[in-house]
Parts: structure tokens; C-alpha cells; sequence
């Protein structure tokens, strides 16, 4: 109270430290794109396929697709081809020994009497002759025609692995414009892999927020500024928003945590809940100027912070404790979220009950227009009639929460996780149009690596019956899922030495019977082949395989579909002693979006329970605490009901929306409780009381959702889907809420008859 | 892919220096440096015990024991290796010719499962020996004219008094774009090389470790390279050597090969 006779130094304080935050994010600021970075490093899934991608090298790969429509084998194709592959080696970010294309692939075949180890070209042929030669022996090389050469050949692939952490927007625009550099009226060249997907993910959802959130921030403040009527309350409250989010992303920076790309959800997340604040104290002081209009700025911001600061205190320490919980996550890019979105909600805090008093002291109140009585008249009106209708009618509200419960339990089972990264871009993008185009020709773009791992037993991956097994389940995950274009493992080699070594008969395109044969076919291909190939599907001492599944698509059900055949195998490689285990880029994504899901039902169902027992606290009744906690429960069941209904997946965004529901859940509750519990202990009418609660908690309520769904609508036109699926979430979440507080839980509140056993008493 | 002759390849390839003569006060040009290396004398045969160890980036060794034949027979030098170990692979063989002139190798693989002697051809002189790090033209299958040399500068390296010459190829294809070699001024072996990729960066990095000299004639008997693209090395060391032997040349044929040692 005292400080509201020193309001600049409020204002100043605030403004001081907040410009000491904005220079550590100026200095230290930086986005994290390396999606394994995400990824909780100490999990076993993550250590061993780590480990795994150590061992063999795995890297994601980008392809680099060149398509002839007349055909490939024609002079300036094979020359664009060698060209490319040449260029693509030079890159810094490219692992040069990991580019892999028909140029640098060796040609194995066999002859009457033995052996022909070729490069496919070196030299561009150029006579017809040596067209048809290289033509022939693409055809009749099972390693190359199909996964090199598509078998129309009309497209030919380079695959250049890269690094992790390397990719960057500037490289990918390196590769764009050097491809374009190639293209002619008939070569068309196409870029597409995981790499580039996960890094314009990485990139572009955030990117699409920056320019969507000034955006958003100016509808809120619009419509802000309709309901306040006030200028001065409108810049206040979104200095309040301003701030928290900048102390935010400061203190972020100041601790040295990159942004990641979850981050991004932190200012939602402040300016859904921020506003809340700054709302309900003016929404206060209105109704208090309303009845004092003579009241001096100091009285009437006095009384505003007595009546208010419960409530505002209550609800943002619920609040920032509901996104505590999410420290239960594995995931350290949620718990950063949590911890500072938690830090951003009690500076939201802090700031409303300062800057807003101070504000007014320094500018004084904001007017009460004449024409804004009219219409509060109206308001109080509404809001009287509606109160007296809720109750009166009850059991509507019961039903018609009881149906909605049930529709969204039945919407709930619907719900499937989807960890793939393709399916987050629009439909007709380029780089899911690149991707199906790959899809189409080869064997997918999306890989599954298995490591089967025999436990240290050397030379186990020698043993005819151990690679007749591997190849079986390589053949039944082929033939049995559309899904999966292409296997490859030690198999095919040992396959292909078979055949070349028998004059090229197919009849011998099989794994021999004699450990001793494949032993020295494979010492052979070591010393004919490039022997790093064989090092990327087995170990030195034969005890780990590596088995590689390409896939047509990147989403869960895809994966999913294929490591369920896979174990079916698992009793049969147990017999021998040898455990499966999964690697690479798209298992890992699989596992990270269980971790992230589960770690946000966890944190979801411990935040419920801290709500109840918080609210139980504050309220001192426990009934209070599960009533307060009832629009949270609908808003998050509606939530997840629509998102079965409309087949719109879980993923790491729309997990995280759950969070939304607790913070805004509990803005309603406690703020419409706690004017119940003062309105109820003033008179004994309870519609009156309800009808009081209404005109006071609930309008202030009504624009909070009003403003919040505005802004959020916004993001419905971000170019970025996932952004829009949040825009829309999150309006959603608001206006079921809203709802729900305003009937359901006014109906229980009364039902409960807590405050009036109380008051009689 | 082509068979062995590793003996006289790193014969000839590093060895060069024991005896030749020196020019005193003349200075040499690049290109008489490296003929004075591959002309170095290796004798008319050799037998050996060569241990090659294949060593990968997470340090795993895979290592192979071979029992090798080499003789000089003027215009044609054959070799013939067996390998002792891993016991999956034993008596399996390779023989190789390698021709002075134009002509190119003829290579044999015998596997021992398949009970079938078997022809291998290759147009690439850039095959790996062995699955090491080393190529058959690493070994010295190479010729003075496919390269043009230059010496670059004279330093010390590893305490020895070196030239160094620049090789580069004739054949804009060929696997390297140059080599760089260390050749010790007063013996005329090789110290250390350096290869570099048809992209001109570098590749691989040869070092001589230890030569002795066998009945009068430098042999290196450990030596190690390092692809430094690939974080993979391999190391050969030579044992129980013998030099001029009085070999005959019916050692080396398709029947032998079968018949093992």
C-alpha cells in the first residue's frame, strides 16, 4: 500500500529490470533446432540407439532426387548426376565419405568364371553402347535398381548423410539454389529427407509465431480496449502481459536455456492467462467507480487491491503451480517450459497488483463514460437473468455436462499420438509433395533401423539360421505392409555374393547353408566392395546387426505397424540368444512423443489433484477444491473429445494445450468462487448471490474468454498447421471454460450449499 | 579387387632407399625422386607373415593373419597370400600378376566353402586391399608416368632429412587428385604420405613406422594409415621375412592356391 505513493518507482523498477532482461536476451537468445537436443538423453531408448547410431553410423540422409522424364541413362543426366554428387561431397555440412549415388556405387556381378568388381561410371558415358551397358547393369543389380535407380527410371537418388546439429536454413537454401543451378527443360531435381523436414520444422513454427504473435497481441488489445472502454486500462493490462512475457524469455537467457521450439508456447500460455489478471482488477474498479463514482484514484485503487489481490494471488499461485508439475516431465524442454511459464504467470501477478495500482496513481482512473453505464446496465441485466436461468434450470446444466462428458470420453478413445514431423505441414507444401514424389519411386523416405544384438557372442551374425531368420522377417515386412518400400541388412550382401559368385543365377540369390561360405563371401565383399558398407550393417565381431526399414511415411501408425510385426520375431531371435532394440531419427520421435504425452497426463492428473487440494485449502473445504476443479476437468475432456471426434492426433503441441485448460480452468473458478463466497456471506438470497457473482466475476470472466478467443482466432490464418490447431485449441479451451464456470459449476456451488450452511450457522 | 603383393608393393613403394646412389651436388628433379623410390631393389622373391589390423572409429580391431609369396619374374610379378586367421576364413587365397606393361591384373580367389577357384576382374585400381585402408596402388601397383612430380621443398620430418614431392595424375578420374610423399635424402624411403581426394582434400595419411633391412634389402615392416574421412586406420606388420629364396614359379598358380601352403 505504500508503494502506491511512490508509483514511479514501480514503474521505474519495473521498466529498469526489465530492460537489464531484454539485453540478456539481445546477448544470449538463441533457438534450439537439434531436435535430439529434445530429447531426454539418459532414457535407455535414447542411450542405446545413440549408441546404436555410433556403431553403424547411422545418420539421417538428404536425398537429392534428379528426375528425367525421358529417362536417366542419357549423357547430361549421368553428367548432372556426377556433378551433383561432387558438389553435394564439397559441402562442409556433408559427411564426405556419406553421399552415396549411382556415381559413387561399386557394381559387383558375376561372370562365367568369377568376379567383376566395376564402378558403375566414371567417365559420363556417352556412345549409345555404354549407355545400354550401364543401363543393363543398374537393372541387374538388386543393391542398386530400386534404391538408387527408381525401377521406371525415370529418377535417380543421392543420399548425403549429415550430421545432427548441422543443418541450418541457410544450408538448405545452399542446396535449393545449387540443385535449381541444375535444372533443365528436362531435368527436374527434388530435395527432400528428414533432416530438411525436422530442421524447417524446427524453424518455421516458430517463425510463423513471431508474425503471428504481434498480430494476435493487437486483436487482444482491440478488443481489450472495446470491453474496457479505457485506453490507460488497456495499455496497462498489456504492459502486465508485456512484461511477463520479456521477464520471461529473459531470465531464460540469463540462465543460458535456449529456446526450443515448446518455448513458443510460453507467451500463449502468458497472454491467455496474463490478461486475466489486468481484467478482473479493472472489471473491479469499474464496478467499484460505478458506485463511488466520487471515490479519489487512491480509494479506489485501495479497495481494489483489498477486494482483488486474494483472488488474483490465488489464482496465479494455482496456476504456476499447475506448471510446476510439469517438472514431473522427462522431457527437458517441457520442464523449461513449466519452470518458466510458472516464473511468467507469478510475474503476471506481481505486475497486476503493482503497475496497474501505480498505473492509476500516475494516470489516473479511467473514466466511467455515461454511455458505458447504459450498457452496463444491460450487462448487470444479462447477467441477473442468466444467473436466475442456470439456477433455475439445473438440470439442464447437469444434463447436458453429463452428455458432453460422455460424447467426449467416446471422442477420447479415438485420440491416436502422432510423432511424425511430414504430417505438420500443409498438404500441397513442397516438402510433402517432395516426399510423396520419393515415396512413390523408392523405398521411403522415412527410416527404421532394428538392432539386433547378440549380447557380445562374436560371429552370431554369420550363422546361416540367424540371417535366414533376419531375412524372413525383412521378406514378411516387405510383403505385408504397403507401408514399408524397402528393407536392407547384412542379408543382402551375403544374397548377392551367393548369386555372384554362382555366374549371377537367381536360383542362388539366397543365404547359403555354411557358416563357413558366408564368412568368406563377406570377407570377399570386404575386400571387393567399399567395406564401410559392411560396417554400416554389422559390427567387427558379428554380434550386432543393424536391419534397415524404409518407410513410406513418418507417422506413428506407420512405425507402429512395423515394429509390431517385428516382435513377433522376437521369440524366435530370443533362441538364439539375440535381443532387439531400435534406433534412428523416427523411433526416437516415436518414443519422445509417448515420453512428452505421458509425462503431460502425468503432470495433468498431479496438477488436478494440487488444484483440488490448493483450492480445499484456500477455500478451507474440500468440496470447494473438487467444484473449483470441475471446468478444468470439462475444459480438458472437451479438449481431448474434439480432437478424437475431428481425428486431429496428439502431438507435442496439442499435448501441451492441456496446460492451458488448468491455468484459465482455475482464473474462473477461484475468481467466481471467491465473489461468491463474499457476496454469500452479505445476504442469504441465493440467486441474488449468484445473480451478484455474475455481474461481478462473471462479466469479468465473459471478457477475459471474449478477448483471449479473439486474439487466439487469429492464428486460425498462420500458415504453419500446427499453429492453427493451437489458435483454434486454445479458443476452444477458453470458451468451454468460460462456460463451464458460469453454469456447471455455479449450479454445483449452489448445490453444495457450502457458503449458506455457513453463514446460518 | 585384386590380390597381393603386398611384399613388393611396400617394397617398392617405401622402401626404396638402402643403397641407391647418391648423387652428391646435383640436385634431383621430383620425377627422379620418386623413380629412384619405385625403382628401389626388392629382391627376385619374399615370404612373410603379415598381422593387418583394421581398426574403426569406436576403436572395435578386426585382425587377419596371412602367409604371403612374392616373386619378380621380369616382366610379370605374382604373388600369392593364404590366410591363417579368423579360423572361418582359413586357406582362403588370392593370387594376383601384376604385368609391367599396359596389361591389366589377373587376380584368382580361392574359397575353400565354395571349393572353387574363381576370376575376379576390376577396372579400378582404387580397390581396397583387404578391406583395409590401403589400395593396391597405395601398395605401389602405381607407375612413375601416371603422375607428375615435383619437389615442393626439402624439410626434416621425424628427424630425417626429407624431399618432398607433389604426385599429381595424369587422370582427372583417378581416386587421388595428388599425393604428397617424405622421402628421407639419404636413403630414399619414404617417411610419411599424404593422399588427397579427386576433390583435392585430404584423405589419408601414411606413416612408416619401423624398416629393417632383410639380406640387404630395406623392407618396411610396420606402417599404418589413417583415413582421416572416415576415422578408420589399419596397421601392417611384416614377420619371419625372406628374401630371395630361390622361389620357383610354379608356386603361383590355380592349383596351389587350392592346395593351400
Amino acid at each position: 500500500m505504500k508503494l502506491l505513493n511512490q508509483p514511479w518507482i514501480v514503474v521505474a523498477v519495473a521498466i529498469i529490470i526489465s530492460a537489464l532482461f531484454f539485453m540478456q536476451m539481445k546477448q544470449k537468445s538463441r533457438m534450439e533446432t537439434d531436435l535430439d537436443k529434445y530429447m531426454p538423453q539418459d532414457h535407455p531408448a535414447f542411450v542405446y540407439s545413440d549408441q546404436a547410431e555410433e556403431w553403424f553410423g547411422i545418420n539421417d540422409g538428404i536425398i537429392v532426387a534428379i528426375e528425367n522424364q525421358k529417362g536417366i541413362f542419357n549423357t547430361a543426366t549421368l553428367d548432372t548426376l556426377k556433378q551433383l554428387t561432387r558438389r553435394l561431397r564439397k559441402m562442409e555440412e556433408i559427411e564426405k565419405a556419406d553421399v552415396t549415388s549411382l556415381y559413387t556405387a561399386d557394381n559387383i556381378v558375376g561372370t562365367e568364371d568369377g568376379m567383376d568388381v566395376k564402378t558403375f561410371y566414371k567417365r559420363v558415358p556417352a556412345s549409345v553402347e555404354n549407355l545400354n551397358e550401364l543401363k543393363h547393369n543398374v537393372e541387374n543389380n538388386e543393391m542398386t535398381f530400386g534404391r538408387l535407380v527408381s525401377f521406371d527410371e525415370t529418377v535417380t537418388v543421392i543420399i548425403a548423410e549429415i550430421k545432427d546439429d548441422v543443418f541450418t536454413q541457410k544450408f538448405y537454401k545452399e542446396i535449393l539454389s545449387l540443385v535449381a543451378s541444375y535444372e533443365t527443360k528436362d531435368i527436374k531435381i527434388h530435395v527432400a529427407g528428414r533432416p530438411i523436414v525436422e530442421g524447417t520444422m524446427a524453424l518455421l513454427g516458430p517463425a510463423d509465431m513471431k508474425k503471428m504473435v504481434p498480430i494476435v497481441l493487437l486483436v487482444i488489445t482491440l478488443v481489450l480496449f472495446i470491453m474496457l472502454r479505457s485506453i490507460k486500462s488497456t495499455i496497462l493490462t498489456m504492459a502486465v502481459v508485456f512484461f511477463s512475457v520479456l521477464w520471461s524469455f529473459g531470465l531464460m537467457a540469463a540462465v543460458n536455456i535456449p529456446i526450443y521450439a515448446v518455448s513458443t508456447m510460453i507467451p500463449v500460455m502468458l497472454i491467455a492467462i496474463g490478461v486475466a489478471d489486468g481484467i478482473h482488477l479493472y472489471s473491479h474498479l469499474q464496478l467499484y467507480l460505478r458506485k463511488n463514482p466520487e471515490a479519489s484514484k487512491r480509494e479506489a485503487s485501495i479497495d481494489m487491491l483489498q477486494q482483488m489481490w486474494k483472488p488474483v494471488a490465488m489464482t496465479s499461485i494455482t496456476t504456476a503451480i499447475g506448471f510446476i508439475s510439469l517438472l514431473t516431465s522427462q522431457v527437458y524442454p517441457i520442464k523449461y517450459f513449466g519452470i518458466f511459464t510458472a516464473f511468467g504467470v507469478l510475474m503476471a501477478m506481481v505486475f497486476s497488483l503493482a503497475l496497474i495500482p501505480a498505473g492509476i496513481m500516475i494516470f489516473g482512473l479511467p473514466k466511467v463514460k455515461k454511455a458505458a453505464n447504459n450498457k452496463s446496465n444491460t450487462e448487470t441485466g444479462l447477467a441477473y437473468n442468466f444467473a436466475a436461468k442456470v439456477l433455475k434450470r439445473k438440470s439442464v446444466s447437469l444434463f447436458v455436462t453429463a452428455a458432453i462428458i460422455v460424447l467426449s470420453i467416446v471422442g477420447m478413445q479415438k485420440i491416436w499420438i502422432n510423432s511424425s514431423f511430414l504430417d505438420k505441414f500443409e498438404k500441397e507444401s513442397d516438402i510433402v509433395l517432395t516426399d510423396k514424389f520419393i515415396n512413390e519411386h523408392f523405398g521411403g523416405t522415412t527410416t527404421l533401423n532394428l538392432i539386433l544384438d547378440a549380447g557380445g557372442q562374436k560371429d552370431v551374425f554369420k550363422q546361416p539360421e540367424v540371417l535366414k531368420l533376419t531375412d524372413q522377417m525383412q521378406s514378411k515386412l516387405e510383403n505385408d505392409l504397403e507401408v514399408v518400400g524397402n528393407s536392407f541388412s547384412l542379408t543382402d550382401y551375403t544374397k548377392r555374393m551367393n548369386k555372384v559368385m554362382n555366374a549371377d543365377q537367381e536360383e542362388f540369390n539366397t543365404i547359403p547353408d555354411k557358416q563357413d561360405m558366408i564368412a568368406q563371401y563377406l570377407l570377399l565383399y570386404e575386400m571387393s566392395g567399399d567395406p564401410e558398407n559392411l560396417n554400416k550393417v554389422v559390427d567387427y565381431d558379428y554380434a550386432k546387426l543393424n536391419v534397415t526399414f524404409q518407410l513410406k511415411s513418418d507417422n506413428s501408425k506407420a512405425l507402429n505397424s512395423a515394429i509390431a510385426i517385428i516382435e513377433t520375431y522376437e521369440d524366435d531371435f530370443d533362441k538364439h540368444g539375440i535381443t532387439m532394440n531400435y534406433a534412428g531419427s523416427g523411433y526416437k520421435g516415436l518414443i519422445f512423443t509417448d515420453l512428452i504425452l505421458e509425462g503431460q497426463i502425468m503432470s495433468l492428473i498431479l496438477s488436478l489433484i494440487i488444484v483440488i487440494i490448493l483450492l480445499s485449502l484456500m477455500f478451507k473445504n474440500y468440496k470447494i477444491g473438487i467444484i473449483g476443479a470441475v471446468p478444468i476437468i470439462i475444459t480438458a475432456l472437451i479438449s481431448f473429445g474434439i480432437m478424437g471426434f475431428l481425428n486431429l492426433p496428439l502431438n507435442t503441441t496439442t499435448a501441451l494445450l492441456s496446460s492451458i485448460a488448468i491455468g484459465i480452468g482455475i482464473d474462473y473458478a477461484v475468481h467466481f468462487i471467491e465473489q461468491y463466497r463474499i457476496n454469500a456471506s452479505k445476504t442469504d438470497d441465493q440467486n441474488l448471490v449468484a445473480q451478484k457473482t455474475m455481474a461481478h466475476s462473471g462479466r469479468a470472466i465473459s471478457y477475459n474468454a471474449i478477448v483471449v478467443i479473439a486474439g487466439f482466432l487469429v492464428l486460425l490464418f498462420s500458415v504453419f498447421p500446427p499453429n492453427r490447431e493451437l489458435g483454434a485449441l486454445v479458443s476452444l479451451n477458453m470458451f468451454t471454460s468460460f462456460v463451464g464456470t458460469v453454469t456447471i459449476m455455479l449450479v454445483l456451488l449452489k448445490m453444495s450449499n457450502v457458503y449458506f450452511k455457513k453463514s446460518k450457522e | 579387387m585384386k590380390t597381393i603383393q603386398i611384399t613388393t608393393a611396400l617394397i617398392a613403394m617405401i622402401i626404396a632407399m638402402g643403397f641407391s646412389p647418391y648423387v652428391t651436388g646435383q640436385s634431383l628433379t621430383g620425377k627422379q625422386i620418386i623413380e629412384k623410390v619405385y625403382n628401389r631393389p626388392t629382391g627376385d622373391d619374399q615370404t612373410s607373415n603379415l598381422a593387418m589390423t583394421l581398426i574403426n572409429k569406436s576403436g572395435a580391431q578386426r585382425v587377419r593373419k596371412i602367409k604371403q609369396f612374392t616373386m619378380d619374374l621380369g616382366d610379370v610379378e605374382k604373388s600369392i597370400m593364404f590366410f591363417l586367421s579368423p579360423a572361418d576364413v582359413k586357406n582362403t587365397s588370392f593370387m594376383n600378376w601384376t604385368y609391367d606393361s599396359d596389361q591389366s591384373d589377373d587376380q584368382w580367389i580361392y574359397l575353400p566353402a565354395l571349393k572353387k577357384t574363381k576370376r575376379i576382374s576390376s577396372d579400378s585400381k582404387s580397390d581396397y586391399f583387404m578391406g583395409s585402408d590401403f589400395t593396391y596402388d597405395d601398395l605401389g601397383d602405381r607407375k612413375l608416368e601416371d603422375d607428375t612430380h615435383k619437389l615442393l621443398r626439402e624439410e626434416t620430418m621425424d628427424g630425417k632429412e626429407c624431399y618432398v614431392v607433389e604426385s599429381v595424375s595424369k587422370d582427372d578420374d583417378y581416386m587421388y587428385s595428388k599425393t604428397l610423399v617424405w622421402v628421407n635424402k639419404s636413403t630414399f624411403v619414404g617417411v610419411k604420405k599424404e593422399f588427397y581426394d579427386e576433390d583435392e582434400d585430404l584423405l589419408k595419411i601414411l606413416s612408416i613406422k619401423e624398416a629393417e633391412e632383410v639380406s640387404g634389402i630395406w623392407v618396411i615392416v610396420n606402417s599404418e594409415m589413417k583415413n582421416i574421412q572416415k576415422n578408420h586406420r589399419t596397421t601392417i606388420i611384416l614377420s619371419n621375412i625372406q628374401i630371395n629364396t630361390g622361389m620357383s614359379d610354379s608356386k603361383f598358380t590355380e592349383r596351389m592356391m587350392m592346395r593351400g601352403m
